[in-house]
C-alpha cells in the first residue's frame, strides 16, 4: 500500500489519520469494542491460565450448541419466530453454563484434570448439539439454515448495541475482580489458605466461571468463536512470562488484549482484505511470540543468554586456572622458595588438565588473547599476560577458598571437593568472596592462597564425563 | 425403521474409528493434553488453505496431507511452548491452535474468499454417507472410511505394543525414563504424531464430532474403573465400541419414538460416551460413590 | 421379502466385524436388531408400481426434475437437502444414505456446493448407480449468458436462470436416455419449463432494467450473487466470502460504507441462511455518515422457500429475489412479482 505515487500517498495518509482518530462509524465501534473486550478477557485469562483452564471458553462455546438446538425446537413447535436471538441466547446460555457446572463437578469428584473434564464437557455437549440439530431441523417449519453458526459474530460487524454490551461486561469483570482479588488470587494459588479464610473454593470457582462465561457469551456474538478463545489465553499467556505477581499479571494481560486489539482493528481498517479477527489474533500472538522470546525474567532469549555468559565465565575461570596450577606445579618442581611466577606452558599440558577438545581449547585460548590475558606464542606456548596472571591468581584463589570452605564447614571429603567447588565458584561475586574469608579466617583455616587439597594432576575421569 | 447393511457398516466404521482413537487418547488423558482433538479440528484450516492454494482445487490428496501436516504441526509446537516456555499446556494448545486458524483465514481471505474451504464442507467427513465409498483391497470391498479406522487401529496398536515399556514409562515416569536409557521426548514425539496423523485421517473418514468424543472420553471413563494401564488400554477401546453401538441405535430409536426422521449418528455417538463416562462418574469405584476416599494421582500398576 | 434378506445381511456382516473385534455388546445388540427386523411396517421399501427413483440433492435441482417428469408414471423424485438447509452446512442423514441406495439415478449441483457429499457422489459414479454433476456439466456445455464470468469454485450457477434453461437440457438428456420409453414427454415437458424459464429470465433482465442504473448494486450479507450479477448487469459485493468461517476486512466494510454512500443506495439486502449482522453494521455506518439505507427482504442464497409454497420452486424462488431487488433498488416491478404469485 505504501505506493510511491505522491497523490495516493496523501490518500493513503488521510485513510491512517481517518482510522487513528477514529472518525468512522464502524472503525470507532471496532477498535474501541475489541480492544475493551481484549481488556476484559485478559484480565479473567490471567486467573484462568492460573486455575489451568484456559480452554474453557472454548468448552463453554462448544456447549452452547443443544442449548442453542433446544430453544430454536421449542420456539419452533410453539410458533413462535425460531431465530429470535434473545430466545437463543438464553438457551445457548443455559447448557452452556451447565456444562461448566458439571466440569467443575467432574474435576472435584474424580481423579481427572481439568483437561480432561473440558475435553469431555465440550465434545459430549457438542455431539448432542449435533444430534439436537439433526432432529429440530426435521421439525415441519423448522427454517434452520445457518443455525449452527447464528451466534458467531464478526468483529468487522460490530453493532452499536454490541459496544455497550461490552462496556458493561468489561465493567462487571473489572469490579468483580477488583472486590474479589484476593479472594481469587488463593483459588489460584493456595486453595487450602482461600478454605481456612472461609470461603468456599467452589464458590470462588463459580464466580471465576461465571466471569468466564459472561466474557464468552457477549464476545461470542460480537466477535466470533476464534477471537473468544484467542483473547482469554493469549494476552495471559504472554503476560506471565513479564512478571511473577499476579496484579501486575492481570495489568499486563489487560494491556496486551487491548493493544491486540487496537493494532489488529486498526490493521483491518487500514489494509483491505485482512479479516480484523484473524488479525487481531495475529497480533496477540505476535506479543506472545515476543514475550515467550524475550521477556526478561522468564523467556527464552534472555534464558539462553543468561547460560551462554555463565558457560563463558566458567570456560575463561577453567582455563586461567588451568595455567596457574600448571606455574603452580612447576613452581613445586623447581624448589619451595620461589614463589609462582609468570612463564610459558605448553598447549599439550593444558590439554591434559581438563576434558576439553583441541579445538575447544583453541577457541577458549583465542577468547582469552583477544581480552589480553594471555598470549599464545609459536609451537602452541601460551603466556599469560601481566593482567591475566592477576586474573589468574584471584580465580585460584577464589576457587581454593571455596574448597577450603567446603572441607572445613560442610564436612565434603578433599576428594571431591574439586568438583562441587567447580559447581558454585563461578557465581561467586566479590561480596561472597569476603565473607569467605571472614568465615575462613574466623576458624583459621585462613592461608593468603590455601594450597589445594587434593593432589594436582590431568583432568580425572570424572571431570572428564562432566564436561563432555 | 428397518436395520440395513449400511447401518452395519457405519457401526463396524465407528467402531474401528473409535478403538482406534481410544489407544492414543489414552496417553493424551494421562498427560493432560485432552484438548488436542478440539484444538486440531480448528487447526487444519491454514493446511487446506496451502493446499487449495497450492493444487487449485478442494478434492486433491494434498488437502489431507496439508491437513495432516497443520494437525501434527499442532501438537508439536503446542507441545514445544509448553516445555520452552513453561506455559500451562492447555493454555499452549489454545495459543497454536487459535494463530493457526487466524493464518489459514488469513490466506483464504486475501486469496481464495469465493470458495467455500470450511474444514467441515471441504475436509470433515461424514460417517453416514461413508457405506456409500467402498474401496476394494485384497479381495475384500469394504467402505474406504472401515479401510482408514482399521489401519489406524492396526497401526496404533502395532506402536503402543512395540514401545509400551517406554511408553508407559514416559507417561508415568519421565525422569526414571531417562535414567533407564530411553528418551521420554522421543516417545513423546512419537506418541504426538500418533495422535495427529489418528485425528486427522479420523476427521476425513467420520468427520470430527465423533472422533473428539472418541479420542477422550472413554479412556476418560475407564480410567474411573481402573488404576492399570494395560486394562485400561483394553477397556477405552471396548467403551468406544460401545459407544459406537449405542450412538447409532440411539441417533435411530430415540427420534423415532416421537415420530421424526433419524439425527445425527456421530452426534449421538460422542454423546453416549458421554453417558457411559456418566455411569462410571455415578457408580464406579472411583467416582461419586468412591468419593470420600482420598483423591490419588494415577499411577501404573498400582 | 428383500427387507429380511437385507436384514440377514446386516446381521451377518455385523457378527463378522463384531467377532473380529471381540465386541461385548454382541448379545444385546443381535437383540435389537432382531427385533427392528421383526418391527412390522415401519420400511420404506412400498416397492408398488414404482419404476425407478432419481434422487436430487438440492431443491433447485429437485423442482425442475419434478417439472420434467410430470405425466411420466412410476417415477419418484426425492430432494435430500430440504428447504431452510444450507447445502453448505448440510449434515448427511441416514435417510440420504437410504435414498441414495435406493436411487436409480443421482443428480447433484457439483462444483462443491455439496461439500464432502459432492466428493462421494462423483467418487461412486459411473458405477452401479449413476451421477450426474449439473452445474458442471452446464459449465462444460457453455451457452449462457455468464459463461464467460464462470469463476472457479464458486457453485451459485442457478442464479443466472440462463444457465439453469442449459441444466434442465443436461436433465432432460440423462433423463430421456434413462427411459426411452417417456422421451417424448421428457422432451416436451423440458421444452415447456425452458419456455416459462426463458420468460422469467426476460422479465428479470426488465426488472433489473428498471433499476436507475447507479443504482445497479447487489450488496448482500456473503458473496453468491456473482452469477446472478453477471447475467443481469448488477454490480455484486457480498460483505463476507464464500465460506461460512470467512469474515471481511473492516477496511472493506468501510469501502462498502462509502460506496453505498457516495452513491445514494437504498437497500442492502440480508439473506435466509446467514445472521443479518453483517448487513445492519452497514446501514449503521450509513446512518452515521447521514444516508438511510434500507434492508431489503431476505433473499434466498443457498436454499428455497418452504415445500409447497411459491417460493419454494425454482421460478418462484428466482422471483422473490428479483422482485424484492428489484423493487427495493428503485426499480418497477409488479407488486406480485412475474406470475403474480409472489405473496406481497
Amino acid at each position: 500500500m505504501w505506493s510511491h505515487d505522491p497523490q495516493v500517498s496523501a490518500g493513503e495518509l488521510s485513510l491512517l489519520w481517518e482510522v487513528l482518530t477514529l472518525r468512522t462509524h464502524n472503525t470507532r465501534l471496532v477498535v474501541l469494542a475489541t480492544s475493551l473486550l481484549g481488556a476484559a478477557s485478559g484480565v479473567v485469562g490471567s486467573f484462568l491460565l492460573l486455575r489451568k483452564r484456559a480452554l474453557m471458553g472454548d468448552a463453554l462455546a462448544h456447549a452452547t450448541l443443544p442449548g442453542l438446538g433446544i430453544a430454536f425446537g421449542v420456539m419452533t413447535y410453539f410458533g413462535m419466530n425460531a431465530r429470535s436471538l434473545p430466545g437463543l441466547l438464553s438457551g445457548a446460555v443455559v447448557t452452556g453454563v451447565l456444562g461448566l457446572l458439571l466440569m467443575l463437578a467432574i474435576t472435584r469428584t474424580t481423579r481427572l484434570g481439568d483437561d480432561v473434564a473440558m475435553a469431555i464437557v465440550l465434545s459430549v455437549f457438542f455431539g448432542f448439539g449435533v444430534a439436537v440439530m439433526g432432529v429440530v431441523k426435521a421439525l415441519p417449519g423448522a427454517a434452520a439454515a445457518g443455525l449452527d453458526a447464528f451466534l458467531y459474530g464478526r468483529p468487522a460487524s460490530m453493532l452499536a448495541g454490541d459496544l455497550v454490551w461490552i462496556g458493561g461486561g468489561a465493567a462487571l469483570v473489572l469490579v468483580a475482580v477488583f472486590l474479589l482479588f484476593k479472594e481469587l488470587a488463593a483459588l489460584c494459588f493456595d486453595e487450602a489458605f482461600l478454605e481456612a479464610q472461609g470461603f468456599s473454593s467452589w464458590w470462588m470457582d463459580v464466580v471465576l466461571l461465571a466471569l468466564v462465561a459472561l466474557v464468552t457469551v457477549i464476545g461470542l456474538q460480537a466477535v466470533g468463536l476464534v477471537l473468544v478463545i484467542a483473547y482469554l489465553i493469549i494476552p495471559a499467556a504472554a503476560a506471565r512470562f513479564w512478571t511473577q505477581s499476579l496484579p501486575r499479571m492481570t495489568l499486563v494481560a489487560a494491556a496486551v488484549g487491548a493493544a491486540s486489539g487496537w493494532a489488529g482493528a486498526t490493521a483491518s481498517a487500514l489494509l483491505p482484505r485482512m479479516p480484523a479477527g484473524a488479525v487481531i489474533v495475529l497480533v496477540a500472538s505476535g506479543f506472545f511470540a515476543v514475550s515467550l522470546l524475550m521477556a526478561p525474567a522468564r523467556g527464552l532469549l534472555p534464558r539462553l543468554w543468561r547460560a551462554r555468559v555463565l558457560r563463558q565465565r566458567v570456560r575463561h575461570q577453567h582455563v586461567l586456572r588451568a595455567v596457574y596450577e600448571i606455574l603452580e606445579q612447576a613452581v613445586r618442581k623447581d624448589g619451595p622458595a620461589q614463589g609462582v611466577a609468570n612463564r610459558s606452558c605448553s598447549f599439550a599440558d593444558l590439554l591434559v588438565k581438563r576434558s576439553w577438545t583441541p579445538r575447544q581449547l583453541r577457541r577458549i585460548l583465542a577468547r582469552e588473547a583477544g581480552q589480553g590475558h594471555l598470549q599464545r606464542r609459536s609451537g602452541g606456548e601460551v603466556r599469560l599476560s601481566e593482567a591475566g596472571f592477576g586474573e589468574a591468581a584471584r580465580v585460584t584463589r577464589n576457587h581454593r577458598l571455596w574448597e577450603a570452605y567446603l572441607v572445613t564447614h560442610a564436612d565434603i571429603a578433599p576428594s571431591h571437593v574439586d568438583r562441587d567447588a567447580d559447581m558454585v565458584e563461578h557465581i561467586l561475586d566479590a561480596e561472597m568472596v569476603a565473607r569467605l574469608e571472614e568465615t575462613l579466617r574466623a576458624g583459621q583455616a585462613w592461608v593468603p592462597l590455601p594450597p589445594s587439597p587434593h593432589p594436582m594432576g590431568p583432568a580425572d575421569r570424572d571431570r572428564r564425563d562432566k564436561d563432555s | 425403521m428397518s436395520w440395513h447393511v449400511f447401518d452395519t457398516w457405519i457401526v463396524v466404521i465407528a467402531a474401528l474409528t473409535a478403538a482406534a482413537c481410544a489407544l492414543p487418547g489414552t496417553f493424551l488423558v494421562l498427560r493432560r493434553m485432552s484438548m488436542m482433538g478440539d484444538a486440531i479440528s480448528h487447526a487444519v484450516l491454514p493446511g487446506i488453505a496451502a493446499a487449495f492454494l497450492l493444487a487449485g482445487t478442494r478434492t486433491s490428496p494434498l488437502l489431507f496431507l496439508f491437513a495432516a501436516v497443520a494437525g501434527v504441526l499442532t501438537a508439536l509446537a503446542s507441545d514445544w511452548i509448553s516445555r520452552i516456555g513453561g506455559v500451562e499446556r492447555g493454555a499452549a494448545m489454545g495459543v497454536v491452535f487459535t494463530t493457526l486458524f487466524a493464518i489459514g483465514l488469513l490466506m483464504i481471505v486475501r486469496a481464495a474468499d469465493h470458495v467455500d474451504l470450511d474444514p467441515s464442507c471441504v475436509l470433515f467427513g461424514a460417517i453416514e454417507l461413508a457405506p456409500l465409498d467402498m474401496y476394494e483391497w485384497a479381495g475384500v470391498t469394504a467402505p474406504r472410511a472401515a479401510w482408514v479406522g482399521a489401519a489406524a487401529l492396526v497401526g496404533n496398536a502395532l506402536l503402543l505394543g512395540l514401545f509400551y515399556k517406554e511408553m508407559r514409562l514416559a507417561a508415568f515416569d519421565p525422569g526414571l525414563a531417562e535414567t533407564l536409557g530411553f528418551s521420554p521426548g522421543r516417545m513423546h514425539f512419537l506418541l504426538m504424531v500418533m495422535v495427529a496423523v489418528t485425528t486427522v485421517a479420523a476427521f476425513e473418514a467420520v468427520g470430527s464430532i465423533m472422533v473428539i468424543a472418541m479420542l477422550v472420553v472413554p479412556p476418560a471413563t475407564t480410567l474411573l474403573l481402573t488404576r492399570r494401564l494395560w486394562v485400561a488400554l483394553v477397556v477405552a477401546p471396548a467403551l468406544g465400541i460401545l459407544s459406537a453401538l449405542l450412538g447409532h441405535l440411539g441417533a435411530l430409536w430415540i427420534p423415532h419414538s416421537f415420530g421424526l426422521p433419524p439425527t445425527s449418528s456421530s452426534g449421538m455417538m460422542a454423546a453416549c460416551t458421554g453417558l457411559l463416562f456418566t455411569l462410571a462418574w455415578l457408580f464406579g469405584p472411583a467416582g461419586l460413590s468412591g468419593m470420600r476416599r482420598k483423591r490419588q494421582p494415577m499411577t501404573p500398576e498400582a | 421379502m428383500k427387507r429380511i434378506s437385507r436384514c440377514g445381511i446386516g446381521l451377518l456382516s455385523f457378527w463378522v466385524g463384531a467377532q473380529r473385534r471381540g465386541l461385548v455388546a454382541v448379545a444385546l445388540g443381535g437383540a435389537v436388531f432382531a427385533g427392528s427386523c421383526a418391527a412390522p411396517g415401519s420400511g420404506g421399501d412400498e416397492e408398488g408400481g414404482v419404476r425407478y427413483e432419481v434422487v436430487a440433492t438440492v431443491g433447485m435441482l429437485a423442482d425442475p426434475l419434478r417439472e420434467i417428469l410430470s405425466g411420466v408414471e412410476g417415477v419418484v423424485v426425492t430432494q435430500l437437502i430440504g428447504e431452510g438447509v444450507d447445502p453448505h452446512g448440510h449434515t448427511p442423514t441416514r435417510q440420504d444414505v437410504i435414498a441414495l441406495q435406493r436411487a436409480n439415478l443421482v443428480f447433484y449441483n457439483g462444483l462443491l456446493l455439496e461439500g464432502r457429499m459432492g466428493d462421494v457422489l462423483a467418487r461412486t459414479g459411473g458405477g452401479s448407480r449413476p451421477t450426474y454433476a449439473v452445474a458442471e456439466e452446464v459449465v462444460g456445455r457453455g451457452g449462457w449468458r455468464g459463461a464467460e464470468r464462470f469463476r472457479e469454485g464458486d457453485p451459485h450457477l442457478w442464479m443466472d436462470v440462463s444457465a439453469w434453461v442449459v441444466a434442465v437440457d443436461v436433465l432432460a438428456d440423462v433423463l430421456a436416455g434413462f427411459d426411452p420409453d417417456h422421451e417424448e414427454t421428457i422432451r416436451g415437458n423440458a421444452r415447456e419449463y425452458q419456455e416459462g424459464l426463458s420468460d422469467l429470465d426476460a422479465y428479470a433482465r426488465t426488472a433489473v432494467g428498471s433499476i436507475p442504473e447507479a443504482q445497479r448494486v447487489l450488496i448482500t450479507a456473503h458473496d453468491a450473487f456473482h452469477y446472478f450479477g453477471a447475467a443481469y448487469g448488477l454490480e455484486v459485493h457480498g460483505i463476507q466470502g464464500v465460506s461460512t468461517e470467512s469474515e471481511s476486512g473492516l477496511r472493506d466494510l468501510e469501502a462498502l460504507v462509502s460506496m453505498v454512500v457516495e452513491r445514494r443506495i437504498p437497500a442492502v439486502f440480508p439473506e435466509t441462511s446467514v445472521s443479518d449482522r453483517s448487513v445492519r453494521a452497514l446501514q449503521e455506518g450509513a446512518r452515521a455518515r447521514g444516508h438511510e439505507v434500507v434492508i431489503g427482504g431476505r433473499l434466498f442464497s443457498d436454499s428455497m422457500g418452504q415445500p409447497g409454497t411459491y417460493s419454494g420452486t425454482y421460478v418462484g424462488m428466482i422471483d422473490h429475489n428479483v422482485t424484492i431487488i428489484a423493487r427495493a433498488l428503485g426499480g418497477d416491478v409488479p407488486e406480485r412479482g412475474f406470475q403474480g404469485r409472489l405473496e406481497p
